[in-house]
């Protein structure tokens, strides 16, 4: 038994990729479980609307941090503040006292001041009564924020882990040569390959959108059409990640391994479960590295806030970039294997791997 | 002599298949044995059972004397059609694992394999990585060992030495089986057993299962139409270059199925691959 | 027109895979290419088939859609069944599916395939699965034909019918070019190159490369001892030693050579040159 013993740990020494992984999950469960998961808000910015704008923004105590007091400004403006996401709260005062405007799409930020209101017993100091409303998602519903994180996560999966199996699968059966040879563009197959894969991961989506809206009464309150490009872009980026890992895997296994790196990370820290604001600053910014966050944030923005597109035009942007490099970098790859190229390998490499 | 291995009239039965129909098989100390058959035959269904992994429906299975057991793996050396080696392990640290499972001696690296021996097997090429299988096959001194299609893929020269290792095994005294779809290394054996759907149907030597068996060649300027004539008269032949060569029959029939097609006809010996398709065909419609 | 490559050299690396290799392929012959593991055939026909650039030399091949090819290893998808290969390589071809039918039907039957055209590949016996995998290169009657080592592993039932087909294609006029590393496979193409480690070891007819051995092929009863050991191999029963041109006649019986003692004689030639040895 002890051979066996000994032989396992020699195999897996030589296992990059295992390695890696037996290294880099627990890093990543520390990172998430002490920094990143939390549902506590720390800090919750606030607008200020109305006559009394800067009297109430004087007091109002932390968490509350007060980005604008406007005097001049309007409910109107305010709720419109809310739906492009610019910030998740509004005070908005008039002689009578105060109405709180919620963001329901920002769930714990919502319950953090319900619960600082309730803690200050319904008056803001100097006694001013205030009222609390909440906007898009009034009963403050967990399924509303998680079936457009669900949607997000589903082109993910289906994008990158999917698209790798299929396309490491053509590799593994050794017919990715034969295609070399055949009368194909590196395009047809390229583009051949992913096709079902995008049409599936899309179907998902919508199937996802509309059982939210049947049987959770998930709210669909902005333009398709937003949605749609959106999910396009994202759909660039994670069917470019998933060729990307095939390229660099010889088979199934090792392409699970990769996409798995690639796909929790992103569920974990993009904002799809612990808020963005909840996780320290020192962590927060690989949030902000990650496609999935702007994805979602496109996501709940357009079905619950009915957003416009520019008030999300950042993470449209961002999707493009990243979009835009992933995929020409996967169709560069997957053209080199493809067509006639010459091959740089060690020495004594078997001839059957490709490079 | 005890054999090192034999078979008694040994019959498996899966469910409504007959894998392996009252087979005698025996190898002596010092002879290669070399199992010859198709896809179906039942040849590795019979080694299975040589080697203890499965039982025998009826008949019985010897291995040195008795029955086979825990004990007679270990005088057993196994080489199988994959090599059984760990890609990802070097030949040194392949050898370490089998000695820790066998028993016995470290095994022993040819010397021009040793200047590779850190280096993990999957970047060896084939020749190597067959020696590599090799010498830990023999690290324990088995008394009999089993090979699967031993020398597959390799140049004729490095055939030719790695028969020299197996014939080294044999004149020290092992027992050699081999299974091998080849005729190049079904020349190499001592001696051959040819089985056809489960059953023996030829045993000798080259010589002797070659026979006097010849084969009609047909010359043809119009070989599509001789073939087809052939074809439909029930002669399967063979096309090399433009030249057909017709198993089992006589000139006499040939000419009279051409009926027509010009074409010139002869006789020639069979090679040992034409005598075998015979006998696996002539096997299967028994 | 003759297809092959002249003077094609190819480099991985450090390794040299090719060095400056040439191969005739004329139309409506079987050109077989023989060498074992590293020897570099592969590399060779995938140059050839348009797979791979070489780093020097020339390639005569025709378009992409007039070549068949066959990888090593089988090229049939194993979850798509018989039926589905075949309209998937006659589509990407520009074979209509009726065409299709018509022109695999005769093989399939004569494979005896021709009742399981609904099995998936994947279930077929590694035999069948071969066989399958060169009726797809042959659907669209290619003007070159190449093939990985078609035989390797396969027994020789299906081998046998394997012949049959590349005995057919070529007789229909297209260049076949296969590779193995049997000698007695070998003797059936028209023409052969030889190569070992990247290098031609000798190229002609069957006939040609065994009446080509320099020197002298003794047999011998056992094994020979001291210098000659060097320069001796066996096969089966009986030992071979080779004499090369201008050294003292030894012991055993002149034999004409085979094939296959041409062969083992030029490796070994080759072998005892990079020790820098030769006669004792």
């Amino acid at each position: 038994m002890w051979a066996m013993i000994v032989k396992e740990f020699r195999q897996l020494r030589r296992d990059r990729r295992t390695l890696a992984m037996m290294i880099f999950m627990p890093v990543l469960m520390l990172v998430i479980f002490g920094y990143a998961a939390s549902f506590d808000v720390s800090s919750i910015p606030v607008r200020v609307v109305g006559p009394q704008a800067e009297r109430i923004a004087a007091v109002l105590p932390p968490p509350f941090d007060v980005e604008a007091a406007d005097p001049e400004g309007t409910r109107a403006e305010a709720e419109l503040a809310l739906r492009d996401g610019e910030a998740p709260v509004a005070f908005v005062t008039d002689a009578e006292g105060v109405t709180v405007l919620l963001d329901g799409s920002e769930l714990f930020v919502a319950n953090a001041t319900k619960a600082t209101l309730s803690s200050l017993a319904e008056r803001i100091p100097g006694d001013v009564p205030a009222s609390v409303q909440v906007l898009f998602n009034p009963d403050l519903e967990t399924s509303a924020i998680m079936v457009p994180g669900l949607a997000a996560m589903i082109l993910l999966f289906v994008g990158t882990v999917i698209t790798s199996l299929g396309v490491v699968r053509e590799r593994q059966a050794g017919t990715l040569e034969q295609l070399a040879v055949m009368p194909f563009r590196p395009r047809d197959v390229f583009l051949g390959k992913i096709a079902p894969y995008f049409v599936v991961a899309s179907i998902d989506m919508a199937i996802v959108v509309v059982a939210g809206a049947l049987l959770f009464d998930v709210p669909f309150r902005g333009s398709v059409l937003v949605l749609a490009l959106g999910a396009l872009l994202f759909l660039f980026v994670t069917l470019g990640l998933g060729v990307l890992i095939s390229s660099v895997s010889q088979n199934q296994g090792q392409a699970i391994q990769l996409a798995l790196m690639a796909l929790l990370p992103q569920v974990m820290l993009s904002g799809l479960i612990f808020p963005l604001s909840s996780m320290a600053a020192g962590v927060r910014w690989i949030g902000y590295l990650l496609p999935l966050t702007y994805f979602v944030q496109i996501s709940r923005g357009v079905m619950l806030r009915g957003a416009p597109i520019d008030a999300l035009w950042t993470s449209f942007l961002y999707l493009a970039i990243i979009g835009a490099i992933v995929f020409g970098l996967a169709t560069l790859r997957f053209r080199r294997q493809l067509a006639p190229a010459r091959r740089h390998g060690r020495l004594a490499e078997p001839v059957e791997v490709a490079a | 002599m005890t054999p090192l291995a034999q078979s008694i009239g040994v019959t498996r039965r899966f469910r409504h298949l007959v894998a392996v129909d009252g087979v005698d098989l025996r190898v002596d100390p010092g002879e290669v044995v070399g199992l010859l058959g198709a896809n179906g035959a039942g040849k590795t269904t019979l080694i299975r059972m040589l080697l203890g992994l499965l039982p025998a429906s009826d008949g019985r299975v010897l291995l040195f004397g008795r029955p086979p057991s825990r004990e007679t793996r270990r005088r057993i050396g196994y080489v199988p059609q994959g090599l059984g080696l760990y890609d990802d392990l070097t030949p040194l640290e392949n050898l370490a694992f089998a000695r820790a499972a066998f028993g016995g001696a470290l095994g022993e690296l040819p010397a021009q394999v040793r200047p590779l021996a850190r280096i993990p097997v999957g970047r060896l090429p084939l020749g190597v990585q067959r020696r590599v299988a090799f010498a830990q096959a023999l690290a324990h001194g088995p008394d009999l060992l089993v090979l699967d299609e031993p020398t597959s893929g390799v140049d004729p020269l490095a055939r030719a030495r790695l028969w020299e290792t197996i014939r080294g095994a044999a004149e020290a005294g092992a027992g050699v089986l081999v299974t091998t779809h080849h005729m190049d290394e079904a020349e190499e054996c001592d001696r051959l057993v040819v089985m056809a759907q489960g059953r023996v149907v030829g045993e000798g030597s080259v010589e002797e299962i070659v026979g006097g068996a010849r084969v009609v060649v047909v010359e043809s300027p119009e070989w599509e139409r001789a073939l087809e004539a052939l074809e439909g008269a029930g002669l399967s032949a063979a096309l090399v270059g433009r030249t057909l060569r017709v198993p089992s029959t006589g000139v006499e029939e040939v000419g009279h199925a051409l009926d027509g097609v010009p074409a010139i006809l002869g006789e020639a010996g069979a090679t040992l691959e034409e005598r075998f398709l015979e006998l696996t065909l002539a096997g299967t419609a028994a | 027109m003759t297809f092959g490559v002249r003077g094609v050299t190819v480099r991985f690396g450090d390794h040299v895979a090719l060095d400056d290799v040439t191969l005739e392929a004329p139309p409506g012959r079987v050109t077989g290419v023989v060498g074992g593991d590293g020897s570099g055939k592969t590399t060779l026909l995938r140059v050839l088939a348009g797979a791979l650039s070489p780093d020097a030399g020339e390639v005569r091949r025709p378009d992409p859609g007039r070549i068949g090819y066959l990888a090593s290893g089988s090229g049939t998808y194993p979850d798509l069944t018989v039926d589905e290969n075949l309209v998937f390589v006659a589509t990407a071809y520009g074979v209509h599916a009726s065409e299709v039918a018509r022109r695999s039907g005769g093989y399939l039957e004569r494979i005896g395939l021709a009742g399981a055209r609904d099995r998936l590949a994947g279930h077929l016996s590694g035999g069948m699965r071969q066989r399958l995998g060169v009726i797809c290169a042959m659907v669209h009657r290619p003007e070159l034909l190449v093939l990985d080592e078609p035989t390797t592993g396969i027994d020789p039932v299906s081998r046998a019918d394997l012949w049959w087909l590349i005995a057919r294609a070529a007789a229909g006029g297209a260049a076949v070019v296969l590779s193995t590393s049997y000698l007695d496979e070998a003797e059936r193409a028209a023409s052969l190159l030889v190569l070992d480690r990247g290098g031609s070891l000798a190229a002609g007819t069957p006939e040609e490369i065994a009446a080509a051995v320099p020197g002298t092929v003794r047999r011998l009863r056992e094994r020979p001892g001291g210098g000659l050991a060097g320069r001796a191999w066996r096969r089966g029963a009986r030992w071979f030693a080779w004499e090369p041109p201008g050294s003292p006649p030894g012991e055993g019986e002149v034999v004409r050579p085979t094939l296959h003692e041409a062969v083992t004689v030029a490796a070994l030639a080759r072998e005892l040159e990079a020790v820098g040895g030769g006669a004792p």
